[in-house]
């Protein structure tokens, strides 16, 4: 990794390039809420002034350009033999632009899952190379929790990452890629005040949090508290509807369905993001529901967040970016159920 | 000077234009990518259910294709859909796949209702298997609740072509009804060619049937099991296999020493839909087969 | 004909009319792409809006619409007796639909509200299933045809018909919607079956309902949800019958 610094002025000049020559998605207001708040999502770009760039976070997560919530696995090609399978990974090259270290963190999780270790999968492989992600760093949300989830710094898993110091930008520079790119413009080394500022901004930022829940050990917790009345509790406010899945970062699992173009001659083998709350996840031929209460399957989503993917990878699946109780229709905060079973919601 | 971001084509990738082979799981590969098999014969047992011989057509893939029992390969029905089958007969045949499919849904309603020669895809082989390698030497109990004796032809076959490898084999199979009694016509030369001790039970049953009426635990009266030296393969509902792994177990045989299959909704078989996951275990890679201490120390099993 | 390997049987069709906007029936011969190939699928033997040909030897009868006068109810019934299949389509046949407005009046009152002269003789809007046995339901305000496509492609090939058990709100998320209650208004889209691709928060209007309840509703939670975001009950519950769509889900709560 490289440590530079780059003038405001010249990140404006460089993005706006990037933005001519590459498909460049960054956030935008979209709405607003109860509360009068802007919502932001990421979403294509011409031209650097639309971007907004004290954005807090986008509602739902960029996870959707590495999976998108449909994408064909492949195409069956009817013929007089029998039939022909085509699959297809190409994708043209992308920029997400002003991206939150949560959510980088969330995409080394899902790396793990689709990238690394057995089966790797293509589809991910093809669209994660073909990203360009310059993140950035910002000042938490009242509800994010990322700092106990320890993703609120990055590492890797981007190609620039850029921390506001005043007149400029400390940018840490993670591929050859990036490098390249940049030889296009202006940057400097850093400075001695330049690593002065980097680090009391990295404190100030640390310092604002205000959300917190202790996960140690909450693996061991998950099993021990299996039968605990807290997942009743949530259970019965939860109304199975998925959206919580759907915004989340880092939850990848799917369903697939196949169609047959009305044409008879082809048929598409899809793959669409689903979620374990929703009733019929777990379900088998015949009727039979290995989850049927929505307690269970509530209760399966952080079963899979912070034991599963303990199990699997040493570390929880959740980044604590909290965009699940955004999203959420009933408001189920995941700070509020973790602290339910650490009990200590209880006076 | 450009701005343009270079592009990264997978496809030029050298493991990704190879043949997949599902063995090799850590390899990028084209993961969704099925051998096209011709189905080159179904024969039908009983109302509901067919078993359905396959050939892989390409002689590349018929190489490659190699599964120990109890492992199980994702059935492409193009256009319907992909489901998860036990293979259900011999490791030694290259390129040829049995399944024995009950019909219960889309894609095996569909498949019941393919004729001979039709097209279809498999993916695979998936999953763990019966450690036959460890069971050398010592007596095997195959015990069967209903369709759990499709998965169970894997094993069987492999014991009749290692059959000195081992000792006194039982085969303990229980049914509801008479009628649902599967592969009955093998059960003969089962016991006259490599001397297998089969007893077969059913739960209701009208005068016609001859044999035993009641549960597949009462079918231990009739079989002494040094339980030093047995290995136990049990494939049935979860109900069932409790209930004989319990009693087993009871009688002294080690939690480690049964095994059984595990059932659940796949639409991967590689560890990437999460349908499939007891607790924090994907039934597809870290099963179907378990043994009994690992199915009883996982969250949701039964 | 086959389709590799499975038989394909074109089937015999008939579309009714009954009380409704027809707008289920526009769907029919709407995606006008696919059309021909629709069409190869089914031989239409009655239908008002496409020809005048008139057979009774359909195997499957779609209705269209609820039932609001006597005459209709033998109609219904002499369809029943000619088809094999009956299909409730859309809204209006499966659950009464707007139609179904009316009955929360007494049937005088209405008719002289709407109608200065020449009353019709008119009975409370009953859905079809009220009336005959109805073998299939694809609800919808109004119908998908890209649903209804599947569907009859499913019924020439002899599969099972899936239908979407998951809620509007899947959809909703992946057009990347901003969802209505955390704007503080109410929307039935996590009670409410997929398969309209959640058109209506697309185009910045909520979800009333117009597909019927999905596999797993959670109406107290919705109810308290809605309350808490300040709407009233009155409100809650008039917007939920707007379609008779969803009135079963509030059965559990008395
Ligand atoms: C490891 C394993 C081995 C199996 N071996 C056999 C076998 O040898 N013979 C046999 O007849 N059946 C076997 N099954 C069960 C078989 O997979 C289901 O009966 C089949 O998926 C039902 O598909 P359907 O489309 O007809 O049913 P539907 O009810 O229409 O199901 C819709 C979809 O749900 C999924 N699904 C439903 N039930 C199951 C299930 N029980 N397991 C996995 N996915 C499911 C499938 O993707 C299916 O397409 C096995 C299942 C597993 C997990
Ligand atoms: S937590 Fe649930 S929704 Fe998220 S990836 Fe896991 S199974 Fe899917
Ligand atoms: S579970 Fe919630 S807080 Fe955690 S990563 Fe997913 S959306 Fe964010
Ligand atoms: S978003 Fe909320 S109500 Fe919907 S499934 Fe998730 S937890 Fe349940
Ligand atoms: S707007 Fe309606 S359909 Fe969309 S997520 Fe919210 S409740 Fe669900
Ligand atoms: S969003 Fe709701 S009301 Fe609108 S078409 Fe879909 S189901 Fe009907
Ligand atoms: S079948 Fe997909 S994870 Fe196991």
């Amino acid at each position: 990794m490289l440590f530079k610094t780059i003038t405001k002025e010249n990140l404006r000049t460089f993005i706006t390039n990037i933005i001519k020559e590459n498909q460049t998605f960054a956030p935008v207001v979209v709405s607003t809420d109860a509360d009068n708040n802007p919502i932001y999502q990421f979403k294509k770009v011409d031209s650097f002034e639309e971007i907004k760039i004290n954005y807090t976070k986008s509602y739902s997560s960029i996870k959707n350009f590495f999976l998108p919530y449909k994408e064909d696995l492949s195409t069956f090609h009817f013929n007089e033999n029998g039939w022909e399978q085509k699959i297809n990974y190409r994708v043209n090259p992308r920029v997400l632009f002003g991206v939150r270290a949560c959510d980088i963190n969330a995409l080394i999780k899902l790396d793990q899952v689709l990238m690394k270790g057995s089966f790797p999968h293509p589809y991910y492989i093809a669209r994660r190379k073909n990203t360009f992600i310059i993140g950035l760093d910002h000042e938490p949300m009242a509800d994010c929790f990322c700092q106990s989830l320890d993703t609120n710094e990055v590492v890797h898993g981007f190609d620039i990452f850029l921390t506001d110091i005043g007149p400029k930008y400390f940018m840490l520079i993670n591929s050859s890629k990036a490098f390249n790119l940049l030889k296009n413009i202006t940057i400097e080394e850093v400075k001695e005040e330049d690593r002065e500022n980097y680090i009391k901004e990295k404190n100030r930022l640390a310092s604002l949090f205000k959300s917190h829940v202790d996960v140690t050990g909450m693996a061991n917790l998950m099993d021990i508290e299996f039968e605990s009345s807290v997942w009743q509790k949530w259970g019965d406010k939860c109304l199975s509807c998925g959206s919580c899945a759907m915004v989340c970062p880092t939850c990848y699992c799917y369903t697939v369905c196949e169609k047959i173009n009305l044409s008879l001659k082809t048929a598409s083998k899809e793959k669409m993001l689903y979620s374990c709350n929703l009733i019929d996840f777990a379900e088998v031929a015949g009727g039979h529901n290995f989850r049927p209460k929505s307690s269970d399957r509530l209760k399966y989503r952080y079963y899979h967040q912070h034991r599963g993917f303990v199990e699997s990878f040493d570390e929880s699946k959740c980044v604590g970016c909290n965009r699940c109780q955004k999203a959420c229709p009933a408001d189920i905060n995941p700070v509020e159920v973790l602290r339910d079973l650490r009990k200590e919601n209880i006076k | 000077m450009t701005y343009k971001i270079p592009v990264y084509d997978i496809n030029n990738e050298h493991s990704l234009s190879q043949t997949p082979n599902f063995n090799n799981k850590n390899a990028l590969m084209k993961t969704d990518m099925v051998y096209q098999c011709e189905i080159t014969n179904i024969v039908e047992l009983t109302e509901s259910e067919k078993l359905f011989q396959l050939k892989i057509i390409n002689p590349i893939e018929a190489k490659i294709f190699s599964f120990l029992p109890g492992q199980f390969v994702m059935v492409e029905v193009p256009g319907f859909g992909e489901i998860p089958v036990s293979i259900s007969g011999s490791t030694s045949r290259r390129g040829s796949v049995a399944l024995c499919i009950r019909k219960v849904g889309k894609v095996t309603g569909i498949l019941h209702k393919l004729k001979k020669g039709t097209m279809l895809g498999i993916r695979g082989p998936f999953g763990t298997h019966f450690p036959m390698k460890q069971m050398k030497g010592s007596n095997i109990l195959l015990i069967a609740g209903g369709l759990g004796i499709a998965p169970l032809r894997a094993p069987i076959y492999w014991i009749n072509e290692h059959r000195s490898d081992f000792e006194n084999v039982h085969i303990l199979y229980g049914v509801k009804t008479p009628e649902q009694i599967l592969f009955d016509f093998q059960f003969d030369s089962w016991r006259k060619i490599y001397n297998y001790d089969i007893h077969v039970i059913v739960e209701n049953s009208d005068k016609s049937w001859q044999g035993k009426t009641g549960l597949i635990t009462d079918l231990f009266k009739d079989i002494s099991i040094d339980v030093k030296n047995t290995y136990a393969i049990v494939c049935g509902p979860p109900a069932m296999f409790k209930f004989v792994c319990d009693y087993l177990n009871k009688q002294g045989l080690a939690m480690n020493q049964m095994f059984i299959s595990l059932e659940r909704r796949m639409h991967c078989g590689m560890g990437k839909c999460c349908r499939c996951m007891v607790g924090s275990t994907f039934t597809c890679v870290d099963g179907p087969v378990m043994d009994f201490w690992t199915v009883m120390n996982l969250k949701e099993a039964i | 004909m086959e389709f590799s390997g499975i038989p394909l049987k074109k089937l015999r069709a008939a579309f009714f009319d009954f009380t409704s906007c027809e707008g289920c029936q526009l769907q029919i011969l709407n995606h006008e792409k696919n059309l021909p190939d629709f069409l190869s699928l089914i031989e239409i033997v009655n239908f008002r809006e496409i020809s005048s040909d008139k057979r009774d030897d359909y195997e499957i009868a779609f209705i269209e619409g609820a039932v609001s006068r006597k005459d209709q109810i033998d109609r219904l019934k002499d369809i029943r007796k000619k088809a094999k299949l009956v299909v409730s389509l859309g809204t209006c046949a499966c659950y009464g639909g707007v139609n179904a407005i009316k009955n929360n009046f007494s049937i005088e009152s209405m008719v002289d509200e709407v109608y200065k002269e020449n009353k019709p003789e008119t009975i409370p809007v009953q859905k079809i299933s009220e009336i005959i046995s109805v073998d299939l339901e694809i609800p919808g305000c109004p119908v998908s045809k890209i649903e209804l496509e599947y569907i009859i492609l499913c019924l020439a090939l002899g599969s099972v018909i899936e239908k979407k058990k998951y809620p509007v709100c899947i959809e909703c998320k992946q057009n990347m919607n901003h969802c209505f209650i955390d704007k503080g208004s109410l929307c039935f889209g996590a009670i409410t079956r997929a398969g309209c691709d959640s058109i209506c928060v697309n185009g910045g209007l909520p979800c009333y309902g117009c597909r019927g309840p999905s596999a797993s509703v959670n109406w107290m939670s919705l109810k308290n949800i809605l309350i808490d975001k300040g709407i009233t009950e009155e409100e809650i519950l008039e917007k939920l019958s707007l379609f008779n769509s969803l009135n079963e889900v509030i059965k559990d709560e008395n």
